[in-house]
C-alpha cells in the first residue's frame, strides 16, 4: 500500500505546525493545503476548521504535524506526537524534515479499536507503543530514531510525496470538465480530479492573507491582498453598473424588433436571407449572455462569457481599423467611382458570352431556334439589369458612407454588409441560374418519364419501383414526340444550364469565403487560446511527475506539473456554437444535384436558437 | 448388399430421405427414371401452316419499305404533301368504314368505342402533329446526315423485331415507339413544315391505325387476310423497285426467306428437337389470371 501525500510547494521552508487538509477516500492519499503554526488554541482550530468546511464544502481535517526544527527548537517533537491526542483522528501523519537535507521522512501513526495508538506493523511483530518511542528519544537522541524509522519504512506503508504548487493548481481547470453533481451510480471521480477539486474549492482557505491579523498564523498560498490588485477590483465594481445599462439598451432593441410592422411576412423573408439581420440578431444574442446580472457559475459559463466578450471587442477594433481606413483619403468616393463601371463591365462580358451561345459555342450541334429565343430572353434581362444599376448610380456613394459606418459595430459586420451587396448585385446571375435550372430540371424530368413510356412501362409511386404498363394509343403517339423533341433539345439546354451554373457557383465561392471568415471570427475562442499560450496551466489536461529526491531511507519525492491542453482541445471545448457555415450537402450529393438541376444552396445557416 | 447380390431386406426400398432405410443415400432401384418425359407436348408444324403465319412477318417487313419508298418520294420531290394528305385521308376513311362493318365474333368484355371517340383521338393526333410540325422540322437540322439514317434504321430494326405478331391489336409499345421515332428522324429531313405533317400522319396511319385492321380481319376473314398479306408484299417490293432495284432485290430475297425459307428449317429442325420433363420441372401456372385484375 502506498500512500501519497500532495505537499505544497510554498510549505517546504515553513515552520513547525499542524498540517491541515484532506484525506481523498478510496485512494489513499491525503491532500496538505496549509499549515498552522504555534502558539495556537487547539479549540480555535477546530473552529476554524468547521468555517473553512462549510464555507467549501469539502471535508477538512487535521492531517497531522509538520516538523522543520531551526535552533533552539529541540523540544518540538515531544510536543508534536502530544497533540495527535488532542486532535483525535483514524491516521496521524509525522512529517519531519531537517535542515540541509532534502527529503522528508514521514511517521504514520494508526489508532486502532481501542483508542490506542499503534504503529503501522507488517512482518516483524515489533510492537512500538508511543511511549515506547519518546523513551528511545530521550534516550538516544537522533540516530536510533532514523534507524526505527528506516525500520518503519521498509515493513510500513511506503509514502510518496507529491510536490504541487499551489496557486496553479488552485486556478487550473482539469479537463474533459465534469459538469454539476457526479451522479453517485457513475464511478467516483478520479484521484486527480479530487485533489483539483479540493485545492480549487478552498479559495477561503487561501484567502486569509499575511497582512491578516487573525488568531491563528498558517502557511499556504497567500494573494496580494485586496489592496493589491486595485484595477481589478475597480473593473470589477464598476463593470455591474455597465451590464445594467447594456440590458436596458438590448431590451428596448428588442421591443423595436418585435413591433408588429416588422413581422410582415416580406420583411421576415427578406430579414431572414440577409446575412447582415442575422449577424446583427446573433451579437445581441452575445451581448445577452454578457450582459446577464448573475455571475457566471462554473467554468464553462465564464469561458464563454470571456470567449464572448474578447471576439466581440476584437471584432469592434478590427471594425475601427477598416472605418479609419476606409474614411481617409476619400476611399469611398473611389470605390463608389469603379462599381458603376464594373457592373457595367460584368454585364457587358455576360452580354458577350449569350452572343457566344447563341452561335455555335465550341462546335455543339444546337438547336437555332430555340438557342435564340432563350438568349435573347437573357439578353432583355441583362439590359434591364443594367438600366436598374445606372438608376441606382447617384445612390451609391451615400449608401457605401453610410454602410461603412456600420463597421463601427464589428468587423463581422462590414463582412456581411459586403456579402449581402454582392448578393445584390449579382442577382441577374442568380435569376438566369434559376430559370436555366428550371427548365433544364423539367426536362431532365419529362425525359425520364417519357423514356419509360418509350420502353413500355410506368413508374409505380406506391411501390417506389418501375412496372409495366398498357398505354392507349393517344398516350403513345403524343409521348413518342414528346420525346423525340425534348431529346433533340437536350444539347441547348444543358449548355445554357452548364454555364450559368458556372457562374452562380463563382458567385456563391466568394460568398462562401466572406461567410466563412465571418463565422471564424465569431466563434474563435480568443479568450481560451490567449490563457493557452499565457497562462498554460489553467487549461489542464493532465498531470506529469518528475523526480526531485530519491535517496534511499527517505520517501520518493515527485514534482506534479501541469501538463497544459493541446491547442485543438481547446478550440474544440471553446468554441462559441454560430450558425455553423457549413456545407450542406457532401460532394456526391451536390454533383448528383447539379446532374439532375436541383437548385443547389450549398452554404446553410442553421438557425440561430440553437437550443 | 448390393443391386446384384444376394436379394436384399424385405423393407422395399422408397423413394424417401426423411426415414431411415437400410440403404445407402444415392440408392436407385429399377424405377429410376421412370417418370422422364420426352418431347412432350410437342407440335406437329405443317409447311404451308406455318408460311401462312410467317407471311405476316414478310407483311410488316412490305410495310415498312412501302413507307421507307413513300417517304423517298417525298424527299426527291416527286410526290407533293397535299397529295399524299389527300391519299392518306381517303385511306383512313375506307379503313375505318371496313373496320366497322367487319364485326367481331366474340364480344371482348369493355365496351366498344364510339364514334365519338374515334374522331375526338382523331382530333387530337391531328391538332398536335400540325401544331408541332415546325419544331420537328427544325429537330434535326445540326445533325448529320449519315447519323440521321443510322438512327432510323436502328429504329425500324427495333420495330420489326418487338413487334407484337401474335397479336397486333394493342400495339406494343416498343414496337409503336421505335417507330414513330424512326418516322419522326426522316420527317425532320424534309424541307418543308407541311412535308413533315404528311409524312407522320402517313407514319401513324402505317404504324398504329393498319394494324388494328389487320387484327380485325384476322379474326374474321382468315382467308382475305392471307390475300391482304401477299398484297402488301409484293406492294412493298413494287414501291421499293421504282426507287432503286437493288433495293427491291434485297427486299425480295428478304420476304423471300422470311417466308419460305425458315418455315422450312423450322419443320425439318423438328426431328431434332430433344427435350425432357420430369416431375423436377418448375411449375407453370395454365390458369388465365387477367380475370382477377
Amino acid at each position: 500500500m502506498v500512500l501519497k501525500i500532495f505537499f505544497p510547494q510554498c510549505c517546504n521552508r515553513a515552520d513547525s505546525g499542524l498540517l491541515v487538509g484532506r484525506w481523498i477516500s478510496g485512494h489513499e492519499s491525503a491532500v496538505v493545503l496549509a499549515v498552522i503554526h504555534y502558539p495556537f488554541i487547539p479549540g480555535q482550530v477546530k473552529q476554524y476548521i468547521q468555517q473553512m468546511q462549510a464555507q467549501s464544502g469539502v471535508e477538512l481535517s487535521v492531517l497531522g504535524s509538520w516538523s522543520l526544527p531551526k535552533e533552539g527548537q529541540e523540544g518540538m517533537e515531544s510536543f508534536l506526537r502530544d497533540l495527535s491526542t488532542i486532535f483525535p483522528q483514524e491516521r496521524w501523519l509525522q512529517i519531519k524534515r531537517t535542515m540541509g537535507k532534502t527529503g522528508f521522512t514521514c511517521q504514520i501513526l494508526n489508532r486502532d479499536q481501542n483508542g490506542k495508538i499503534v504503529q503501522q506493523e507488517i512482518t516483524k511483530k515489533k510492537k512500538k507503543v508511543k511511549e515506547e518511542i519518546e523513551d528511545e528519544d530521550h534516550c538516544d537522541g537522533g540516530d536510533n530514531k532514523e534507524q526505527n524509522q528506516e525500520e518503519e519504512e521498509e515493513e510500513g506503508e511506503k509514502v510518496i510525496f507529491v510536490h504541487y504548487e499551489q496557486r496553479k493548481v488552485m486556478l487550473s481547470q482539469l479537463h474533459p470538465i465534469e459538469n454539476g453533481v457526479p451522479d453517485t451510480k457513475t464511478e467516483p471521480p478520479s484521484e486527480l480530479r479530487q485533489v483539483f477539486q479540493t485545492v480549487a474549492s478552498n479559495q477561503p482557505l487561501f484567502f486569509l492573507d499575511r497582512y491578516d491579523d487573525g488568531p491563528l498564523k498558517s502557511t499556504h498560498w497567500q494573494s496580494e491582498g485586496r489592496e493589491a490588485s486595485i484595477i481589478v477590483e475597480l473593473l470589477k465594481q464598476a463593470s455591474v453598473p455597465l451590464c445594467f445599462f447594456i440590458s436596458w439598451l438590448l431590451s428596448i432593441w428588442t421591443w423595436v424588433c418585435n413591433m408588429r410592422v416588422f413581422s410582415l411576412y416580406p420583411l421576415k423573408f427578406l430579414s431572414s436571407k440577409l446575412s447582415t439581420c442575422i449577424q446583427l440578431s446573433y451579437r445581441t444574442e452575445h451581448m445577452r449572455t454578457i450582459s446577464s446580472s448573475t455571475a457566471a457559475k462554473g467554468h464553462t459559463e465564464f469561458m464563454r462569457k470571456a470567449n464572448v466578450l474578447v471576439s466581440f471587442l476584437v471584432d469592434v477594433a478590427l471594425g475601427l481599423l477598416l472605418i479609419s481606413w476606409l474614411y481617409r483619403d476619400n476611399h469611398i468616393s473611389t470605390l463608389a467611382n469603379t462599381l458603376v463601371p464594373a457592373a457595367d463591365h460584368v454585364a457587358k462580358e455576360l452580354e458577350e458570352l449569350l452572343q457566344w451561345l447563341m452561335g455555335a459555342p465550341a462546335g455543339l450541334k444546337m438547336n437555332r431556334a430555340l438557342d435564340q429565343v432563350l438568349g435573347r430572353f437573357f439578353l432583355y434581362h441583362i439590359h434591364l439589369w443594367i438600366s436598374y444599376i445606372h438608376l441606382m448610380s447617384p445612390f451609391i456613394e451615400g449608401i457605401l458612407w453610410y454602410g461603412g459606418l456600420s463597421a463601427c459595430l464589428g468587423l463581422t459586420f462590414a463582412l456581411s454588409l459586403l456579402s449581402d451587396m454582392v448578393a445584390l448585385l449579382t442577382f441577374h446571375i442568380y435569376c438566369f441560374y434559376v430559370y436555366g435550372a428550371r427548365l433544364y430540371c423539367l426536362k431532365i424530368y419529362g425525359l425520364s418519364s417519357l423514356w419509360r413510356l418509350f420502353r413500355g412501362k410506368k413508374w409505380n409511386v406506391l411501390r417506389q419501383r418501375v412496372d409495366s404498363c398498357s398505354y392507349d394509343l393517344d398516350q403513345l403517339f403524343i409521348g413518342t414526340l414528346l420525346f423525340t423533341v425534348l431529346l433533340f433539345l437536350l444539347p441547348t439546354t444543358a449548355l445554357y444550364y452548364l454555364v450559368f451554373t458556372l457562374l452562380r457557383l463563382v458567385v456563391v465561392l466568394f460568398q462562401g469565403v466572406l461567410h466563412l471568415s465571418v463565422d471564424f471570427i465569431n466563434s474563435f475562442p480568443l479568450f481560451a487560446m490567449g490563457l493557452r499560450i499565457c497562462r498554460s496551466y489553467r487549461l489542464a489536461e493532465g498531470v506529469k511527475f518528475r523526480v526531485l529526491c530519491e535517496e534511499p531511507g527517505t520517501a520518493l519525492h515527485l514534482l506534479m506539473e501541469i501538463n497544459p491542453l493541446k491547442c485543438s482541445t481547446v478550440i474544440q471545448t471553446y468554441r462559441t456554437p454560430t450558425y455553423s457555415c457549413y456545407p450542406k450537402d457532401s460532394w456526391a450529393a451536390l454533383i448528383k444535384k447539379l446532374f439532375v438541376g436541383e437548385l443547389i444552396y450549398p452554404w446553410r445557416h442553421k438557425t440561430t436558437k440553437t437550443d | 448388399m448390393g443391386p446384384d447380390g444376394a436379394p436384399g431386406p424385405t423393407v422395399p426400398w422408397r423413394k424417401v430421405l426423411w426415414e431411415r432405410q437400410p440403404f445407402p443415400d444415392n440408392y436407385v432401384d429399377q424405377r429410376f427414371l421412370e417418370e422422364l418425359r420426352r418431347n412432350e407436348g410437342i407440335r406437329q408444324y405443317r409447311y404451308w401452316a406455318v408460311v401462312k403465319e410467317a407471311g405476316f412477318v414478310g407483311q410488316q417487313l412490305s410495310c415498312v419499305a412501302l413507307f421507307i419508298s413513300l417517304w423517298l418520294y417525298m424527299e426527291q420531290g416527286l410526290l407533293c404533301p397535299e397529295t399524299l394528305l389527300w391519299g392518306s385521308l381517303v385511306c383512313a376513311l375506307l379503313g375505318y368504314g371496313l373496320y366497322q362493318s367487319l364485326l367481331p365474333q366474340v364480344e371482348s368484355g369493355c365496351e366498344p368505342r364510339t364514334g365519338l371517340a374515334d374522331l375526338q383521338s382523331a382530333a387530337i393526333f391531328l391538332s398536335f402533329t400540325f401544331g408541332f410540325s415546325p419544331v420537328l422540322k427544325t429537330l434535326t437540322e445540326s445533325v448529320s446526315t449519315d447519323t440521321v439514317y443510322a438512327m432510323s434504321a436502328i429504329m425500324l430494326l427495333a420495330h420489326l423485331v418487338s413487334f407484337p405478331y401474335a397479336q397486333p391489336s394493342p400495339p406494343g409499345s416498343l414496337s409503336l415507339n421505335a417507330a414513330l421515332f424512326a418516322s419522326v428522324c426522316l420527317a425532320s429531313r424534309l424541307p418543308g413544315a407541311l412535308h413533315t405533317f404528311a409524312m407522320l400522319s402517313c407514319a401513324l396511319m402505317v404504324f398504329a391505325l393498319w394494324p388494328c385492321l389487320l387484327q380485325r380481319l384476322k379474326e374474321t376473314a382468315p382467308g382475305h387476310f392471307t390475300g391482304v398479306c401477299v398484297g402488301v408484299c409484293v406492294g412493298g417490293v413494287g414501291g421499293l423497285g421504282s426507287q432503286s432495284p437493288g433495293g427491291a432485290v434485297l427486299l425480295a430475297l428478304a420476304l423471300g426467306s422470311v417466308t419460305l425459307l425458315c418455315p422450312l428449317l423450322l419443320v425439318c429442325l423438328q426431328r431434332h428437337k430433344d427435350n425432357i420433363h420430369g416431375p423436377w420441372d418448375e411449375a407453370e401456372i395454365h390458369e388465365d389470371l387477367s380475370r382477377l385484375s
